[in-house]
């Protein structure tokens, strides 16, 4: 057990470090920005092509994938780097961490360079098509039909909370393909453009009433070429799983900064006599003093699996990372929101909450942030999920 | 950071609770516990073990091992409830000696208690359950070659039995540590919540010490809060340790226990508390280590990493002890179940050195003051 990295992860710090002084867009050169998670604007396209061809974009890959076969400590202090200079790997999150990762596991070589490699190298943009209006928690039970028909698939169905479809060129598709054997073995993923006929996108505005993200996407007779199946046919649950698994391996280094950055924010506007005397009051600072127990922990247990998949080990602890992050934004929203009482009713957002290279959906209000942090207690399975998970998988207690 | 044991490390984890197993069952827990026995055979077992020499600098014939070692033994003697003057000397009284005592004179006085001769204890807090430095008022004065003390301590542990009591004071408006007696100053016990964890009101009224029995040269006030920062890691760590055997005895009971004709871990409402507990457990055991940590390599965060231990710990006692006990049903309120001298030995861990609410303010304050800085 020791407190800082080897020189080697410093030295690669070091050099991504330098990277990013030398290729990092001018400020000034940002102003068009992402209208969407499916949307990338043209500087931000250059700068995440930059990436790729420098093998900075994933650099646990091989060069061929934008990477550098780096180690998993250089990821983490990739991604450390990136949090402390607020830089957003990509504004296609879901593309890239996804539905590309997704492609590069289970796809052939073929599907890689045909699809992952352009959504990697932001020519192309893509969404994730998993939840439907009757599978949520339950999403094994989705039933959006897919029939082989010799050398296509036709698609019938819906999609929700397809984030960023309306601007993507691509989906990738949970589907049915054997209604007939148990939920979990009658699954395929499909490769869909979103401009094929028959595919509607319709998209819906979240509770923080912004520019839309969120999308119904409908199915009406969608002719899909057979090839576009990745992974073998009715073996989609594990390439979902595994896309899970891709969201959940360093997740925790999101969960983490972002946590941090609200308590950066809160501490500073704290310090600059925000809620009026808030600071002096020992409620609040109870409150806050849990929430900095909360950013510290989630980075220990962070670290602490990541030196346990490091030796090889199996990690059990994603469950608890998401469990725990989530519910720490939330915490501290509703603290801050209490802490600042009326003055929290105005929902301007606050100057210097969002960095040029972040996404716009992370300025936010306090007010609205706190009904954004819903979205990290219900998506990517809800916290009651997650507790029956931590329960059943780690702890060893019987399903109910 | 390499935030996981070393294989040197989880080797020791397990030695230690093999020899705990085997030393500290629970029938030792409840034999102190009814009376019937007391620490002493169990304490000469860790004496003969080397245990109390275990982190003690060479110099001092100690082991030198390190903080994160002695959180180890200190986690597993949570988990196994075990009594006797461990805490006391070696996570109290050594580290304000260490800090307090010039560098001779520190290993002179360590010695005896590396040789498990010695036993000691400190006595700060004075009814304000705060430990805080600023606020000791008893005094000590200077007559001819003695110095003569004046004041109430509480809280003090193992207050009645220990050899030797570092003591706060306040003389010619320094704050300084004297080194007194037990056998010198008249100690009350109550009736202890854990009777493994027993502490004493001292009071040193007219109390009588050469003069040589004063610790180093100056105020000691950071000397003071350094060595409480050890004893605050060293309580939360103990505390861990019995909410995670809390925790081993629900997650079995929940496995076996059948209502309804199935086990009540299949039910959500029981899930989701057991998901609730290991949560905080596994918090507070990431900040325990890395207060360790901290204190091991002496780093500028220790102050607010062992606060964040002490509270977290003190957050998952209060999750463990209530969830637990209520999922452990009527059986658990028995007192012919084991599972009460594990409660009460996390109940304590809170209730000490500073409660969990106010480790979370001063970690609060800590954090806005950097942030301002």
């Amino acid at each position: 057990m020791r407190l800082t990295y080897t020189s080697e992860v410093e030295a690669f710090r070091a050099e991504f470090s330098a990277w990013l002084d030398a290729n990092l867009p001018d400020p000034a050169s940002t102003t068009v920005r992402p209208r969407s998670s499916g949307d990338i604007p043209a500087w931000a396209r250059e700068y995440q092509r930059r990436m790729f061809d420098d093998g900075w974009l994933v650099p646990g890959y091989p060069p061929e994938f934008g990477g550098r076969n780096a180690s998993l400590y250089e990821q983490a202090v990739y991604w450390e780097e990136l949090g402390r200079r607020r830089v957003t790997q990509s504004f296609n999150p879901q593309g890239l961490g996804i539905v590309s990762a997704s492609i590069i596991t289970f796809g052939t070589e073929e599907q890689k360079h045909r699809w992952a490699v352009p959504i990697m190298r932001a020519e192309r943009t893509a969404a994730l098509g998993m939840s439907e209006p009757g599978a949520g928690s339950d999403l094994a039970g989705l039933s959006t039909r897919a029939v082989l028909d010799g050398d296509r698939f036709i698609v019938n169905g819906q999609k929700v909370w397809t984030s960023g479809a309306h601007h993507a060129d691509v989906l990738l598709a949970f589907v049915r393909t054997d209604p007939d054997v148990p939920k979990h073995k009658g699954i395929s993923a499909l490769i869909i453009e979103t401009d094929t006929p028959g595919l509607e996108r319709r998209p819906f505005q979240d509770i923080t009433a912004r520019q839309p993200d969120f999308n119904e996407v409908f199915f009406d007779d969608v002719e899909v070429p057979a090839e576009n199946l990745v992974g073998e046919l009715n073996d989609g649950w594990r390439v979902c799983t595994g896309s899970l698994a891709h969201e959940r391996e360093m997740l925790w280094i999101l969960w983490s900064q972002g946590l941090d950055q609200m308590l950066d924010a809160m501490l500073s506007q704290l310090n600059d006599g925000a809620g009026a005397g808030a600071a002096d009051d020992p409620v609040v600072l109870d409150g806050l003093g849990s929430s900095i127990m909360d950013s510290w922990s989630l980075r220990l247990l962070g670290q602490r699996q990541l030196a346990r998949s490091q030796r090889g080990l199996h990690v059990a602890d994603q469950s608890l990372l998401k469990l725990l992050g989530s519910e720490a934004q939330q915490k501290l929203a509703l603290l801050m929101l209490e802490s600042l009482g009326p003055a929290a009713l105005d929902r301007t957002v606050p100057p210097g909450a969002q960095s040029p290279y972040e996404s716009d959906r992370s300025a936010l209000s306090w007010a609205d942030r706190y009904w954004f942090t819903f979205a990290g207690t219900i998506s990517g399975g809800t916290s009651e999920i997650h507790r029956n998970i931590i329960a059943e998988r780690v702890l060893g207690q019987p399903r109910g | 950071m390499e935030f996981e044991f070393t294989e040197d490390q989880l080797e020791l984890q397990r030695a230690v609770r093999d020899i705990l197993d085997a030393e500290a069952p629970p029938e030792l827990a409840r034999a102190v516990a009814d009376g019937q026995k007391d620490a002493a055979d169990f304490w000469q077992t860790l004496v003969g073990l080397e245990w109390p020499a275990m982190a003690l600098p060479e110099e001092a014939d100690g082991l030198g091992y390190g903080w994160v070692e002695l959180a180890i033994v200190l986690e597993e003697s949570g988990r196994h409830a075990a009594p006797g003057p461990f805490m006391s000397t070696v996570t109290q009284f050594a580290p304000l000696i260490a800090e307090a005592a010039g560098p001779g004179q520190a290993a002179e006085l360590l010695a005896p208690v590396a040789a498990g001769q010695t036993t000691g204890t400190i006595a700060v807090d004075e009814g304000a359950g705060t430990w805080d430095p600023a606020e000791v008022s008893a005094t000590g004065r200077r007559s001819g070659d003695d110095l003569v003390l004046e004041g109430t301590k509480h809280y003090v542990l193992d207050g009645a039995t220990a050899d030797e009591i570092a003591v706060a004071v306040r003389i010619e408006g320094e704050l300084r540590v004297v080194l007194v007696p037990g056998s010198s100053v008249q100690a009350v016990e109550g009736i202890p919540v854990d009777p493994g964890v027993r502490h004493a009101t001292i009071t040193l009224d007219g109390v009588r010490v050469p003069a040589v029995r004063l610790l180093g040269d100056g105020d000691a006030s950071d000397a003071i809060r350094r060595a409480l920062e050890e004893s605050v890691t060293a309580v939360a760590a103990v505390t861990l340790g019995a909410c995670q055997r809390i925790f081993d005895i629900i997650n079995a009971y929940a496995k076996e226990r059948i209502q309804f004709g199935v086990p009540i871990g299949s039910f959500q409402a029981v899930k989701h508390k057991l998901a609730n507990m290991y949560r905080d457990i596994e918090r507070a055991r990431v900040l325990v280590y890395y207060a360790a940590l901290t204190l091991a390599e002496d780093h500028p965060d220790r102050t607010l990493a062992a606060s964040m231990a002490k509270a977290a710990a003190g957050e998952a006692q209060r999750r463990c002890v209530q969830d637990g006990l209520q999922l452990a049903g009527g059986i658990g309120y028995t007192w012919e179940h084991d599972l009460h001298l594990f409660l009460r030995r996390a109940k304590v861990g809170e209730l000490h050195f500073g409660s969990a609410s106010q480790h979370r303010r001063k970690v609060a304050r800590l954090a806005l003051q950097s942030s301002a800085a």
